[in-house]
Formats: structure tokens, C-alpha cells, sequence
């Protein structure tokens, strides 16, 4: 069998920004992975340096369109800690309450995606349309359905009325609800059990080695959870488990992420029904003193770090970013090897990667120099044909 | 979980790769010379189980570069190992053998830092576009974009 070479990428709608992989596969089976993420740099880290902190936060909100909130969050809470300030109890609730529907929305969304790759499009269906109560109420308490713009250096923006509080409240039960039932569902249902099961997978001491984050590496049993290990925010005061599972591949990691779900949905009534009073912000100095910090944060994704440097003026020295995505990516490069072509999709959207995919594939056959070219459409239908022919579903 | 690590546990071993420094409650921070860099992340691996490498961030001081190796481990506590890497010599041996995570971070910094580590078996371009100038480090505190050079995308005069 030849050995051929797959790119894909750099351009798909359905992975949300720009990524290149070169596969490297012999006939159906995967032997490397190669990846380029250049296409979507835009310069946040640079650009960081010349605002100050004020203009800074609506910059690092659109470091990522899902992840907004950790990014601010992580940043704000950073650089409060540089210049000794404590932040209102009431803020930092409010800042967990967010944190926690944005995860919410995030899973939902990643749940639909990783439904959709394997052609169960009812599922995503279902989940995004549960994901809009979510957006509803990311909506009434900041303003915005995405880029929240609820942080600020020294508390939050926006104080939301008790009739806010109501509202968010009594959509939980039906999420609750909700959210139990496609648990029930993926647990029976021949075609999650099908394309989920067994696929992608890393052990404990893989996913160890290579570094795993969030939920991938809760799926392979490690209790690596920044919200209890080095907590922030009201996190110390929340109840909430960490949701770990054993069995190590896309299977388990739907299960930990339908598990956090329940989770969140715990956080936000325990934080909305405890919300303190009293103030929402505090004033700040205008400059930082001269510091270092590594600031930690657990976002859907995993962990987000980022670590800051002040130079006693009103702007970082230097902010250098590591998101879970790029922590992830070395895991998800061991995982596909031996794995068939028609997984990529699945496998790659299983550490709900926050970069985006591609609308062609090449196929070139080595030995006689022929090139076919796939788009990612062709590729996820050659998936569920794969299936269906293999293993009827 | 397993308890944090202390100041005088990490000194124990670390001592004699410099002076440890307990930032805060969780946070460890040691400054090593650059060439015992490899064998202090060894020990910390071997020694104190830090065998998770969350980040390596890189700075511009505008005399040198420093990198600082974030690690952590069943303890969770946060052990950095700073280096400082001469602006004139930007070299800096991989640790990507010790910690699999490190290779990526590494073409990170030898992309936007133009830091070269020694020994890395992959140091291709990963974040900036491929037409973008070789010997260009836009993270460097000295860098800026020169009106004549191409940085990529649509030529000028294709627009």
C-alpha cells in the first residue's frame, strides 16, 4: 500500500478558525500527523504591550470568540493580583456565574460539532438549540451574546437585577434536565457507541507524557481541574466535583464533558442563589508594580495561562499566552497515529480544538502520482460511509 | 492530590541549581544558568514529580531573552525554572526529549523570538505565515516592521 499525504486545511467552516494538517497515511491507516497553525496569528500578544489595561481587555476578549471570558478573566485576574487589589466578593460571583455558562456553552456547542462530524445531526440539533437558554442568559446578565465585555481591572462592568438572577435561575431545570437526557442517550445509541468508542485514544500515561489539558486529559483519568487545584474566582466557595472517566478516547471525553455540563449548571444556581451584595468594582492604580505572575484558569477547553510581566507603567511588559488548544495538539498528534482516515474528523474535534479545519483534502498517491482532491464535506461522509459499510451503522 | 510542594523541599534538591525563591503560596521560581537548564528540569522531573510542562514563556529584557519553564506535577504547585540566553548567541538546548509538550512551545519561540534550540528535531515555522521574512522576530522589543519588506499576503501592487 503507498504511503500518501493528506493536507487539510487551512479553510472549513466547521472547525472555527484556520489550522493546516498534513496527514501521512499508508492506505486506510493514519502514520503522522503534521500541523501548521500559522493562519490565523494575529499579532494579540505584540499588540498587548501598547494598551494599557483599560484598552487591553477588550483586546484579549477577542483572543478567542468562545473562550472570551477566560481570557479576560485570566488576564484581569493576574494583574489584580500584581497590584494587591481585592475584588468585591459580588464580582468575583458574578465572573464564576459567566465562567460557568460560557463552559456550558462551549460543551453544548462542542457536543453538536462532535455530533454533527459523525452525521448525527438530530443530536446537534437538539444541543444548539438548548445552547441558545445559555446565550439567553449570557445575554440579559452582560449585555452580549459572545465577547461578554463583563471585566474589568478590579471587579465586573455590570450588576445584574434580582429579576436577571430569576431568570437565569429557572431556565436551569430544563437545561438540567436536558443535558441528563443526551447522557442517557450517548451511553445507547448505536452510533455515538460506534464512532465514540475506542476511537482517538490515550492512556493515563499518555495523556500524562504529551501533556494533556482539560477535559481530554479528565477522559484519561487525570484529576487535573486549575478551578481545585489552584483556585480563583468563588471556586473555593462552589461546591463541584471533578469529573474524571477512565475510558480514554472520544467516548470518554463526551462523557466528561457532559458531566461538567451537569456540573456548571450546580455552580450557577449555587452562585446566583448565594450571590453576595455590596459593590461590583473597586478603584484601581493606574499602573502595575513591577512583577512577574503566571496566571492560571481552567477554561472549557483546559488550562489557559498566561503569564505577565509589569514594568511599573500602565502596560504589560510582556503577556505570553498558552491556550489548552496548543497544549492539546501534541496529544492529539499520538492519538490518530494507527487510527483510520475516516476518525480525523472526530478525533480532531474531541479535544474541541479552537482553531479551525479545512475545505479540501489531497489525496497524492505516490506510486503513480495521482492526486485526488477531498473536501472535508467528502471526508466526513467517507467517515459515516466507512461505518455503515464496516459496521452498519 | 498530594500536598504542595515546599520552599525547603524544592531548595533540598534544587539548590545547587540557583536560588529558590517562593513567589507565592503555590508558586516556586528558581534562576538557573542556561546551560544546567536540561538537568535542573531533569531532577525536578526525577526528584519532585514535576513531569507537567504547562508553558515556556519567553521574554525580551532588551539586554537578553529569558525563558522560564513552568512545570508542575501531582503536587500541583508551580516550580519555574528561569534562564536568561545571551541576545548576541540566541541559543538555547531543547528540552523536547525531557518533555514532549516542549517541542511545540519551542517552534513558538524559535518562530516569534528567533531562539534557536539546540538539538530540537523539528524547528519548523509554526505561527507566522509562511511568506514571512526569516530573520524578522516580531516578539523582539526591537523589532519593527520596515516600510520596504514583504510580510506576506498580497503583494502591494496585486492589490
Amino acid at each position: 500500500m503507498p504511503e500518501v499525504v493528506v493536507p487539510i486545511g487551512p479553510h472549513h467552516p466547521a472547525l472555527k478558525e484556520p489550522v493546516n494538517f498534513k496527514v501521512i497515511a499508508e492506505g486506510e491507516l493514519i502514520v503522522r500527523l503534521e500541523i501548521d497553525i500559522a493562519y490565523n496569528h494575529r499579532g494579540i500578544e505584540k499588540a498587548a504591550e501598547s494598551r494599557d489595561f483599560v484598552k487591553v481587555v477588550p483586546l484579549l476578549e477577542r483572543v478567542c470568540g468562545i473562550c472570551s471570558h477566560s481570557h479576560t478573566t485570566v488576564f484581569v485576574k493576574g494583574i489584580e493580583e500584581v497590584m494587591k487589589v481585592g475584588v468585591p466578593k459580588r464580582a468575583q460571583y458574578i465572573r464564576t456565574v459567566i465562567a460557568e455558562l460560557e463552559r456550558m456553552h462551549s460543551h453544548l456547542l462542542w457536543l453538536g460539532v462532535a455530533a454533527h462530524e459523525i452525521g448525527f445531526n438530530t443530536l446537534f440539533m437538539w444541543t444548539w438549540r438548548d445552547r441558545e437558554a445559555v446565550q439567553d442568559s449570557l445575554e440579559e446578565l452582560t449585555g452580549n451574546r459572545v465577547n461578554y465585555g463583563i471585566n474589568e481591572v478590579g471587579g465586573v462592568r455590570r450588576d445584574p437585577t434580582d429579576r436577571d438572577v430569576a431568570r437565569v435561575l429557572r431556565r436551569l431545570p430544563v437545561l438540567e434536565e436536558r443535558i441528563a437526557k443526551y447522557r442517557r442517550m450517548i451511553a445507547h445509541e448505536p452510533t455515538t457507541l460506534a464512532r465514540f468508542r475506542g476511537i482517538g485514544r490515550l492512556t493515563r500515561e499518555e495523556a500524562l507524557r504529551y501533556g494533556t489539558v482539560g477535559p481530554t486529559a479528565r477522559a484519561s483519568g487525570i484529576e487535573y481541574d486549575i478551578r481545585r487545584d489552584d483556585p480563583y474566582l468563588a471556586y473555593d466557595e462552589v461546591p463541584f466535583e471533578v469529573v474524571t472517566d477512565t475510558h480514554g478516547d472520544v467516548y470518554g471525553r463526551t462523557l466528561v464533558r457532559i458531566g461538567e455540563l451537569l456540573q456548571s449548571v450546580g455552580i450557577v444556581r449555587h452562585a446566583l442563589e448565594n450571590l453576595p451584595g455590596g459593590p461590583i468594582k473597586v478603584a484601581t492604580p493606574r499602573a502595575a508594580p513591577r512583577a512577574e505572575i503566571l496566571s492560571r484558569y481552567e477554561a472549557p477547553r483546559g488550562e489557559l495561562v498566561h503569564f505577565i510581566r509589569t514594568n511599573n507603567t500602565d502596560k504589560v511588559e510582556r503577556l505570553d499566552i498558552r491556550t489548552p488548544t496548543l497544549a492539546n495538539w501534541t496529544s492529539v498528534a499520538v492519538s490518530l497515529v494507527g487510527q483510520h482516515l475516516a476518525d480525523i474528523p472526530v478525533v480532531v474535534a474531541a479535544i474541541d480544538p479552537c482553531l479551525s479545519c479545512t475545505s479540501r483534502v489531497t489525496i497524492v498517491d505516490r506510486e503513480d502520482r495521482e492526486t485526488k482532491t477531498m473536501t472535508w464535506e467528502e471526508l466526513r461522509a467517507h467517515g459515516m460511509r466507512f461505518y455503515r459499510e464496516k459496521r452498519g451503522v | 492530590m498530594t500536598n504542595g510542594l515546599t520552599a525547603q523541599e524544592v531548595a533540598a534538591t534544587m539548590n545547587e541549581f540557583g536560588l529558590v525563591d517562593q513567589v507565592r503560596s503555590n508558586r516556586i521560581r528558581i534562576v538557573t544558568p542556561l546551560p544546567r537548564v536540561r538537568e535542573a528540569l531533569e531532577r525536578a522531573r526525577r526528584v519532585l514529580a514535576c513531569d507537567h510542562l504547562v508553558q515556556i514563556a519567553a521574554v525580551d529584557n532588551r539586554k537578553s531573552f529569558e525563558l522560564i519553564y513552568h512545570l508542575t506535577g501531582p503536587h500541583r504547585t508551580v516550580l519555574s525554572i528561569a534562564a536568561e540566553v545571551p541576545r548576541d548567541r540566541p541559543e538555547a538546548p531543547t528540552v523536547s526529549d525531557l518533555l514532549p509538550p516542549a517541542g511545540i512551545y519551542e517552534r513558538q519561540i524559535h518562530d516569534l523570538f528567533g531562539i534557536a534550540f539546540v538539538g530540537h528535531p523539528d524547528l519548523r515555522r509554526i505561527i507566522l505565515n509562511e511568506d514571512w521574512p526569516g530573520d524578522e522576530f516580531p516578539l523582539r522589543k526591537d523589532w519593527k516592521p520596515r516600510p520596504n519588506v514583504f510580510y506576506g499576503g498580497v503583494p502591494e501592487e496585486a492589490k
